[in-house]
Parts: C-alpha cells; structure tokens; sequence
C-alpha cells in the first residue's frame, strides 16, 4: 500500500487554498491553476486511474471505434464475393449449417463491383463505404468458436465465450486510461440493448471505473444520455455556490486530517463532475453540428451514433462502440433481403465517419472496425435466409495503423470456412492491441491466483495487416 | 509502463491486493508456460516425460534436451530445421512424433518458435515463484510451505517496552512486529470516532443521536464492551456481514445472458439463510457444512438446510451452447470450484482445470476429483407450501412436461415427410394445434408455489481428467476426494453419493490448516480494511505472505477452540488496542511504513455502497428497518430498503450498485476496489435519490426545531455523530443567508451539503 500525494500541487498549497474560506469559484479555479484538473492529460496518475498512461511501444492508433453489426452480417452478401455460390445454386454442401439438414446453396442476391484502385470487390448492399475501400482493410478470413449469439458475443467482445471476463473496451481504459476526464473513457452506444447485454462492456474482475458506459441512444437528449449529468433543481450558479460551501467543509475536514490521497482525490473528484455536466452533455449534443455535416450522415439512430461517436473521438475517448440497433438486426434467418435494410441505414453513417475522420485529422489515429459476432452459411436456411456461421466471415478494419485497400485471408469457394491465413477473434485482439501500442501478452491482470490477459493464452498479431 | 500503470492504480485502490506489477520475466515464462510446456505434456510426455525415456530421450528440461537421447540431441537451439525434435514433429525425415498421429499445425509451430527462440526454459518467473514441474509428487518442501503448516499455538511475544498499551492477547503481536520494525502506536480514538467506526463495522449504519449520548455519559470501564455487544446482538449486524459472504458467494439472482436464463426468484431465501446464520453466531464449520451439503443433513430444518445451498445452486448457469454443451458445463463446474475454493480455502484450484497448477502442489486430477463431486451432484427446486398444492403442482408441471416432448417428437418426425406436401400440412396444423394446447395447459396450470432453489444427490460417478481442458479428451480417471496436499498422498476415496457431505467435513475440519485462517484473515481484513494475508482468498505461492504470522495463528486457535463462533472473533478484535487506535498521522512512523502495513494506525475506510446508501436513508429518518425477504430494485427511488434487499443481477447490475465498486456477482470477490471518479460524483450531485434524501433531511429538522443554528447542530449530531463547529455552524447560517431560490429551498440545499460531504462518505 502507497501513500501518494497530489504531486501537482503541494499540500500546503492545497490547504492554503481550501481552508480560507474563498468565494465562489475559488476551489475549481485554484485546482484548474494548479493543473490537477483540466480535460486532458494532466489530472495525475496518483490519484485517477483513468488518467492517460504510455502504452508499451508507440502506438498506430488512439482509440477505437468498433461498429458492432450485431446478429451476424452475411459475408457472402456483404465484402466476400463467391461466384460459385452462382455455379452451384440449389446443390448440398456438407456440414454448411448448424443443427439442421445441410441447406442448398444460395447465390447472393447482391451484386459485386469492383471498386477504388485496389479494386476489392463489395456488394451492392455498400455502395458508399465502397468508395472508401482503397481506406479499407478487409478481413475475409475471420472464424470464431460457436456459431450461436450470446458466446460468440462474449468472444468478440471480451475472448470467453462465457461472462467472465472483462469486455476489450474494460482492457483499453485499463491499459491506457482516458484522454478526457470530462467523459467516461469506454461508451457504448445501442439503442436498446444486444443481446447477452451489459456482460458486453463488463469490467468483470477489473475495477469498476473500467466498465463501459451504455448510452441508449434511441433518443439523443443531451441531458439525460448520461446517468445525472444534469441538475434538474438548480441552475448551475446555485450549484456552484452549493458546491462551494460543500468543497469548505471538505476542506476543513481535510485539514484536521494529514495525509490522505482519498480525501483529496474526492474532493477534485467533485470539480471535475461539476465540469463534466457541461461538456458531456455538449459532447453528446448534435445540434451543435452543422446542417451539412448533419445531411451529410443522414439520418436514423446509426447515423446520429457514428456522428456522436466522431464527437467523442474528438474528444479523446478511447473506446466507442456503436451497436447496430437494439437485439439482433443483422440476424437474417428468414430473408436475407433485409440485410437491404440495414445496409441503406448504415451505408452512408459509415462512409461519412470515415471522410469526417479523415478530413478533420483523425483518420490515422483512429482504428474503425466494423462487423458482428460471426457470418453466415451461404447456404440458404429455409427458402431465402442464412444461417449463423462460425467458421468462416468477414470483418473490416480502417484508419490507424491499417493497410487500406487490402484483402487479408480467404474462405473457401463458397464462403463457409476460412482457409487462408485464418484470423481467430484472439488474433483480432491482439492485433488491435497492437495497434494501440499494447503488447497483449503484457497487458495482464492478476485474479483468482493468475495473470489474466484479454486474448487468454492465444491470439498472434496478424501483422500483414499492419500499415 | 506497465509497473508505473499498476503502481497508480494500486495506488489508488488503496489495498494492493488486488494488483501486483510483474516482472518482465513472466512473459518468456509466459510463453513457455502456456503455450509450450502443455504442447508437451500432451504430446510427448507419455514417452518422455513423467520419468519415461524411450528412445533414452527426456523432455523435461532444457540439459536433457540438450543432452538428447539414442540418436543424439533432440534440439539445437535457434535452429529448428537443424532439431531432430522439430524434424521429428514435422513429420519430416524417419523418425516421426508422435508415431500414432501427427500435431496440429498450431502447437508445431509453438515447439518451432520456441526452438528458434533458443528454447528458453525459464526456471523461476516473478519474485521467485517456483513453477512446479507437471506431474511431480508433493513433496517435502511443498508441505513446508506456510499455509500448509498445521496451524500453531505460538506463545505471546516478548515485548522490550512494558505493554500496558495491551488489551487482548492479539495485541502483543501486533506490538512485538511495531517494535521490530522501530513504530509505535498512536494515540486510541476518542469516543464519538470509536462509536461511529465499531457502529457502521458491525451494522452499517450510523450511531443514532441518542445512542451516541448514552455511550458519552457511560463512564463506567465496560462502557465500550457494552457497545460491542449491544451491536453484536443488533439484527442489523447480520444484514452488514452477510453482504460480505455474499460477495464470496458471487450472489445473484440470475445469469447473465439473454436467452433462457434460469432465475431465481427466491434466491433471497439464500441470502435471508445468511443473514440469520450470522445473527444466529452459527458455528462457522456447520455454515460450510450447511452451504455444500444442507440436504444430506439429517438433523434440524430441512428447508433452510436447503436454501444454505444456494452458495452452489444460485451460481451462475451459462448458456447452453449446443455446439460446445460439454464444454459449457466443464465450465460451470469450474466456478463451483473456484468459488468453493477460493471462498473456503484460499487456493485457487480452478487454475488446475487444464493442466497441473504451476504454482501450488494441487494436480489436475485433485481438480478433477472435486469436479466429480460437483457433477454427481443436481440443480433442484423444491417447492414450498401445504403438500395437497405442491402435489397438485407437480402434477401439472409434469403434464406440461409430457406434452412438450410430445411436441417435440413431432417436430422431429415431421421432417420425415420432406416432399409429401399433403403429409406436411397435415403434421403443421397438427403441431399448430398442439402448440395452442400447450399454452392452454400453461395457463391454466396452477401457480407456481414458493420453492428453494437448490441442491439434490444425482448420478454418483467419478470423472475423467480432461487433457488441457478439452471435454472431448479424457484421461484417466480422478477418484472423487480430498486434496491431496491437505488429505495426504493417498486420501481415501469419498463414498456417500456424490461425496459432499465428506468434502464439506474435510474442509471444515479443526485439522484443515486452511479453513479457519482464511476466515480469521477475512474477518480481520472487513475491520482493518487489509488482512494479515493481503491476497484473502489465495494463500497459495503467488498469494501474498502473512505480515503477522502468528498473530494468524493465534487467532485461529481461538477461533476454532472458541466453537469456531465469529461473533467471539470480532469481540477479540474490536476490544483490542489495535483496533481503538486513531486514524492520526505520525510523520516518525510514516516514513518507515508510508502504507501502514505494521498497523501503527487504524485505516481509514470509505463506506461500501450499501452503508452509504443505507446511512443517506438512516439519517434522513426513512429506512425501513425490516429485516428479509424479496427483493426490491434500487433504481426505484421510494425504495427505502436496505440495499442488500435490492435485485442482484448478473445480467444488468443496478446502475449505482456498479458505480460504486459493487463486485460483478457473476465471479467471486474477496475484497472491492475503492475508486473515486466523477461518475459517481455525478450521482451525489444531481440524482432524484440525493435530493430526495436532502428534502426529507430537511423537513426533519425544519419541523423539529425553530432556529437556523439549533437546526444545523442537530444536524451535524444526526449526520455526522458529532457536535458542530462555531466556524461550522458560520459556515451554514452564511449559506442559509444567502442561498439562491431554485426549487429546492435554502435548507434542502444544505442539507444535500451536508450529506455529500467527505465526512459522511469516509470513517475514521
């Protein structure tokens, strides 16, 4: 056990300071001086642990944007064309679904085009992230262990299949802490739920602070999207002067007792949530955007997340997850022409993400990863759908450290199974990692008598990737 | 970087415990450990390992690598293509490893880069953890290690200063290590400090006002030990102790998932079992008996020998993957035993579930042994109320139950008529009807009466070991019994059904070196804020080692000679010197143990949750004090509970459970982070709750008293346990004075002050 003091202000300073009685914003400003507080990197690391710590080695990227398509995205119909499926229409294939009889194979209805100077080919259903590809790096040969929702969830999210481990997210903020002590430092924004849930963004055996902070962005009112980031009593100047008379009494407190980190840490603790109220509600507020910017991702509740998610990248959040939509859209089982719908909701969102990135400087300092907890059978389930499919499908990653306009890996002639330089979900892992300058067999935490890290004792940075 | 991130968190946690900065080292030991030695064990050392040579090869340490067998060295290191072990595993030239079938690609490629990494062997990982070699027998030194010592009797310490300062026995050896290490102690609490600090220790709730002035007024010299027992008699002590267990237990009341999870809507019969076991001062070896074998219990009542099951049968059910079933209930199994493990004896078992453990003399197949208790072992509800009810019940449910397999025979063979369009239909509507049967059933089914959820005898039989955790590879087969590095090399094998009434007594037995330290350690550290041990629920090597060894030992003589009654535990502790000291600095003693790890001082503590929220309803006058039963939700801001009665859910947790520090009931949790972020700060600021709270503070003392001055000294009385400052009472009338109409008035303003305040959140 330490300890510590806060090293950016003495502790004479500090009672000076507190205990004279000052007036009305006399606490914040004093800290705001000293440098304990401010939104980016100077709280100290004594006495937060979100506070912003060095990565093992330089690091590609700074934070991540992860748009979950959650229920599975068919990558037969999506970034992985197969003509065969075409060739072999209505045949058996062995083995291509999970309990019932193998299904026939089912060309997709969506045509491929080439596109960009690498001329990867995506499927109609992305015409507009399509023109980004030469930005893209596509996956193709991604597989994971079950081909059912909730434990391949859990594998993408944190690399168990059952909840009992923190989610990535948890590991990030953990390693690298927070580039903005205003915001949590992990949001996840879902309009509703996915399924399985908050075990999705869990801290699990990792302190509290870790955990992700859902944001149910069905509405987006700034004032309610985090729990109690505002007043619904007082006007601020009120508050201010509640506080003040609360921050006294702290002080006097402190005084009478020396040393003590905690006492300390609580009392800045206070000033930077009454600070947060503010910015975390203009960080969410989309009516500071500009009408073009606005028209320019469109409209919907994906639209609106990527456009927050881009206010939070700004502001030096270090994990943002977009969740599709609430339960599991993507999970087509019973007409893979929906998979229509959700593109054209999340076609231009994306498209406009990645040029507002890149226009505003973001781009290479920021890793976007799209794609769900696995794909699906390109044989049919029933007449017109697909069934869920583990073995083999696609994921895309752009910006921060990434090759664009590259094709990584291979499934087979139809699409069922990775064949060529296979990516595991722990590979993913610690390839992202990676690129955020963390070694993933380093970043460990120790519980139940082991050093646990997010890729378990897998997981091989796929370094063909690496830009 | 990585030792200055741990180091600031830990920092910040306060109790290090939780956290350890690693060494390098650990990361070559790492590889080999996780990825090359298992690739080993599984494929080789059938031959070359385990004292077997074939071929007069050994695989079990880089010399006899080296060395090499029959055709000469197995391998060169940093050249694998130069290696007869990789030529041999590739399938290369003639000899071919294994002869019966060749690796997967994954673990010869591990043997590869580990070669051309010059086939490092680390011997020793962090701080010289040494890593056991797979398959040793325990020996000598392994049974010297401190925590499998029996436990001692030691006699009091010597002491160079008179030790008048002593008030129990503990204190001599808490003194002797303060003296060795050149500290003293500072002075004791004053009264109102030791009131309030022993009040929210043993209830979690705050001294009231009037208990307060009797305890001033009591001159006499048992003043304190009355207090002691008046609050160990407290109904409330068991509410604040059981919420300890029962984040051992990873209590909740249903799964994670989203897809069928099972529920346990009477989970609270559980938690109710604890909180009255505490009360009751249930001798701790029947608590264990009672929570791993309360059904085979022939004595006493059957149905709360049921509910003290619920430390197994509320744990958590995974989804049932239908692709990977036996895989998800190895997996179960696993936390059975990494909660009974952990929670009973500090060593971490489940760690073996794969592989012998690398640290600690317990074999894979111990781990597997326990397993089989566990899997001869059955979830089961038993319902509670008039027998005619339950009889009718079962009867219904059982008929539901026919009718869906029926249906489901059905949907089974109606796949048979693929092609028949006319069969097809028929067997659709058929089912279409069927269903709409079973739904009428359903509904007019009699309610489901009260049950427990909890634990029955099932097919008794022992399990294999699993090869590197793989269900689909077994070995041999690991007899249901006791550890052997606590049973001895050879303990007999269990004989009664599934074996849990026969591990239950091992593990409470008087002659388990573990049981009763892990519970003193425990007890102490809930007081103290660390324990003697500062890993509580892993004494194992890379657990921390005991400050106060003895004092360890002393404790759990007395607590097991005692009738291994907790509430005699704490009186021990709390009149002890040590505990009534002050929280003062003292710039002498701090330079030598900044961290107080001697315990020169009491530590400061910050209340749990559940003491703050239940203090915030105590003192504005509104908590409901009854004790037991359903849960109520916590977000409900008129729930006016305790806050162990809310719902505890594994699936999405209370929202201000989560924000402060509640440990994630879907694992076991020795001990909760302190963390301080603006989240929570957010919370105490601005939510419906806080205000709620100020508004009745406020009303209480408007009504109760005339005068702004009087008001805010009985105000510091109610919320603080102490008098209020002149300055403190200026400070409040010049606010008061001045304060801006909003819609809260001056006094709910002040009075949210007043409850926000550090003081109100930390406990000296």
């Amino acid at each position: 056990m330490f300890t510590p003091q806060l090293p950016c202000m003495t502790r004479r300073q500090m009672l000076c300071s507190l205990g004279n009685g000052f007036g009305a914003l006399g606490l914040a400003s004093v800290l705001a001086a000293e440098g304990v507080l401010g939104s980016t990197a100077k709280a100290s690391g004594a006495s937060n642990p979100l506070a912003p710590k060095a990565p093992h080695f330089r690091p590609r990227a700074r934070r991540v944007i992860f748009l979950f398509m959650n229920g599975g995205p068919s990558q037969v119909d999506t970034f992985d064309p197969k003509p065969a499926l075409q060739k072999y229409a209505g045949q058996s294939k062995e083995g291509t679904t999970r309990q019932k009889a193998a299904g026939k194979l089912m060309p997709s209805p969506f045509r491929f085009q080439k596109y960009g100077q690498s001329g990867i080919e995506v499927s109609e259903l992305y015409p507009q992230v399509a023109r980004c590809i030469d930005e893209i790096c596509v996956i193709r040969s991604m597989h994971t262990n079950t081909p059912n929702h909730e434990p391949s969830l859990l594998m993408m999210n944190s690399g168990e299949t059952q909840p009992t481990r923190p989610s990535m997210g948890s590991w990030l903020t953990y390693g690298l802490g927070s580039e903005n002590q205003n915001l949590p430092g992990y949001v996840v924004l879902c309009p509703g739920k996915p399924v399985v849930g908050p075990q999705l963004w869990s801290n699990s055996f990792l302190p509290g602070i870790y955990q992700g902070t859902h944001i149910n962005n069905t509405r987006v009112d700034p004032q309610s999207v985090i729990e109690h980031v505002a007043n619904r009593y007082m006007p601020r100047g009120a508050q201010r002067r509640q506080l003040d008379l609360l921050q006294q009494m702290n002080a006097v407190h402190l005084q009478e007792r020396v040393r003590d980190n905690q006492l300390e840490a609580r009392i800045a603790s206070l000033e930077m949530a009454f600070r947060m109220q503010t910015e975390a509600q203009e960080a969410f507020d989309l009516s500071r955007e500009t009408t073009d910017t606005r028209r320019r991702y469109g409209e919907g509740q994906f639209a609106n997340a990527c456009l927050i998610a881009r206010r939070l990248a700004e502001r030096g959040v270090r994990m943002t997850q977009v969740y599709y939509g609430n339960g599991q859209p993507w999970d087509d089982h019973a007409d893979i022409l929906n998979h229509r719908n959700h593109a054209r909701q999340s076609d231009q969102p994306i498209a406009a993400l990645l040029q507002d990135l890149k226009a505003r400087g973001l781009f290479d300092e920021t890793l976007v990863i799209w794609g769900g907890e696995f794909g699906r059978t390109p044989a049919s389930e029933g007449s017109k759908g697909r069934d869920h499919n583990s073995k083999g499908f696609s994921m895309w990653l752009a910006g921060g450290g990434v090759k664009g306009g590259y094709v990584h890996g291979a499934t087979d002639e139809f699409g069922s199974t990775a064949v060529e330089k296979k990516v595991h979900v722990h590979d993913l892992h610690a390839t992202i990692l990676h690129l955020l300058g963390i070694d993933h067999e380093r970043l460990t935490f120790r519980y139940s008598g082991r050093d646990f890290r997010l890729t378990d004792v897998y997981g091989e940075v796929v370094r063909d990737i690496l830009a | 970087m990585k030792a200055q991130a741990l180091l600031s968190l830990a920092i910040f946690l306060g109790s290090a415990s939780v956290l350890r900065a690693e060494s390098p080292k650990l990361t070559e030991a790492d590889f080999f450990e996780k990825q090359v030695r298992p690739v080993l064990v599984e494929h080789c050392y059938q031959c070359h390992g385990n004292g077997k040579t074939k071929g007069g090869l050994s695989l079990t340490s880089r010399e006899v690598m080296l060395k090499g067998g029959d055709s000469g060295p197995a391998v060169v290191p940093s050249d694998p293509a130069g290696s007869l072990l990789i030529q041999a595993i590739r399938y290369e030239g003639e000899t071919r490893m294994p002869p019966k079938k060749k690796m997967p690609d994954h673990d010869i490629a591990v043997l590869t880069t580990w070669v051309q990494r010059g086939a490092p062997w680390p011997a020793s990982p962090a701080g010289g953890d040494v890593l056991r070699t797979p398959g040793a027998a325990i020996s000598g030194e392994d049974r010297a290690f401190w925590a499998f010592q029996p436990i001692a009797d030691p006699p009091l310490p010597s002491l160079k200063a008179p030790a008048d300062w002593a008030r129990k026995p503990l204190d001599h050896f808490l003194l002797a290590k303060l003296e060795a290490q050149g500290l003293r102690p500072v002075r004791p609490a004053d009264k109102q400090t030791l009131l309030r600090r022993v009040t929210f220790d043993l209830t979690g709730l705050p001294p009231a006002p009037d208990e307060i002035a009797a305890f001033l007024n009591d001159n006499s010299p048992n003043a304190y030990e009355k207090v002691v027992d008046r609050l160990l008699s407290s109904p409330h002590y068991g509410e604040r102790w059981a919420r300890h267990w029962l984040d051992l237990a990873r209590y909740g009341e249903d799964q994670a998932h989203s897809f069928q999870p099972r529920l346990f809507p009477y989970g609270y019969r559980y938690r109710d079992w604890v909180v009255q076991a505490f009360n009751n001062d249930m001798p701790y070896d029947s608590f264990i008996v009672e929570q791993i074998a309360g059904d085979l219990i022939k004595e006493g009542d059957p149905v709360a020998h049921k509910a003290a099951l619920g430390f197994f049968s509320l744990g958590p059910h995974y989804y049932l993957d239908g692709a990977a079933r036996k895989f998800v209930e190895a997996t179960e199994l696993d936390d059975r035993i990494d909660t009974l493990t952990r929670g009973f004896l500090a060593l971490t078992v489940s760690c073996a579930r794969c592989h012998d453990h690398k640290f600690d003399p317990i074999a894979q197949s111990d781990y597997y042994s326990l397993a089989g208790v566990f899997q001869s072992t059955k979830y089961e509800e038993m319902p509670l109320g008039p027998p005619d009810v339950i009889e009718r019940y079962n009867k219904s449910q059982k008929e539901i139950r026919a009718f869906e397999t029926k249906i489901k025979e059905l949907v089974k063979t109606q796949g048979k008529g693929q092609g028949d369009k006319k069969i097809e239909d028929a067997a659709k509507q058929k089912l279409a009807s069927m269903r709409r049967e079973l739904n009428e059933m359903k509904k007019k089914a009699p309610p489901s009466p009260e049950m427990v959820h909890t634990l029955g005898e099932g097919q008794a039989a022992d399990m294999h070991v699993y090869l590197r955790g793989n269900p689909d590879k077994e070995g041999d087969v690991a007899p249901r019994r006791f550890l052997r590095i606590l049973a001895g090399d050879n303990p007999p094998p269990f004989k009664q059904g599934s074996g849990r009434l026969e591990l239950a007594k091992a593990i409470a037995s008087p002659k388990n070196p573990l049981t009763a330290r892990v519970l003193v350690n425990r007890v102490w550290q809930y007081h103290f804020g660390r324990g003697i041990v500062g890993t509580p629920s892993n004494f194992g090597k890379l657990g921390e080692r005991p400050t106060h060894p003895e004092l360890l030992d002393h404790l759990a003589t007395r607590f097991i000679a005692s009738g291994w009654s907790i509430k005699t535990l704490h009186r021990e502790i709390l009149l002890s010197a040590t505990y009534r000291m002050s929280c003062d600095h003292d710039e002498h003693n701090s330079a030598t143990d900044p961290s107080n790890r001697w315990l020169w001082r009491m530590n400061r503590q910050r209340l749990d949750v559940e003491a703050w929220r239940d203090s915030l309803l105590a003192v504005s006058g509104e908590l409901d004090q009854h004790i037991g039963g359903p849960p109520a939700d916590i977000g409900n801001v008129n729930n006016k509970r305790r806050t162990l009665y809310g719902k505890i859910s594994r699936h999405n947790l209370d929202s201000l459970l989560r924000l402060f520090d509640f440990p994630d009931p879907n694992i076991t949790s020795d001990a909760r982070p302190v963390t301080i972020v603006p989240l929570q700060q957010l919370f105490v600021l601005n939510s419906d709750f806080m205000i709620a709270r100020a508004r009745s503070l406020a009303a209480k003392l408007t009504t109760e008293e005339k005068d702004d001055a009087l008001r805010i000294r009985k105000a510091f009385m109610r919320v603080y346990g102490r008098n209020a400052s002149e300055r403190e009472i200026e400070m409040g009338l010049s606010f008061l004075g001045n304060a801006e109409k909003t819609s809260l008035t001056p006094w709910e303003q002040y009075a949210q002050v007043l409850l926000s305040a550090n003081e109100f959140t930390f406990v000296d």
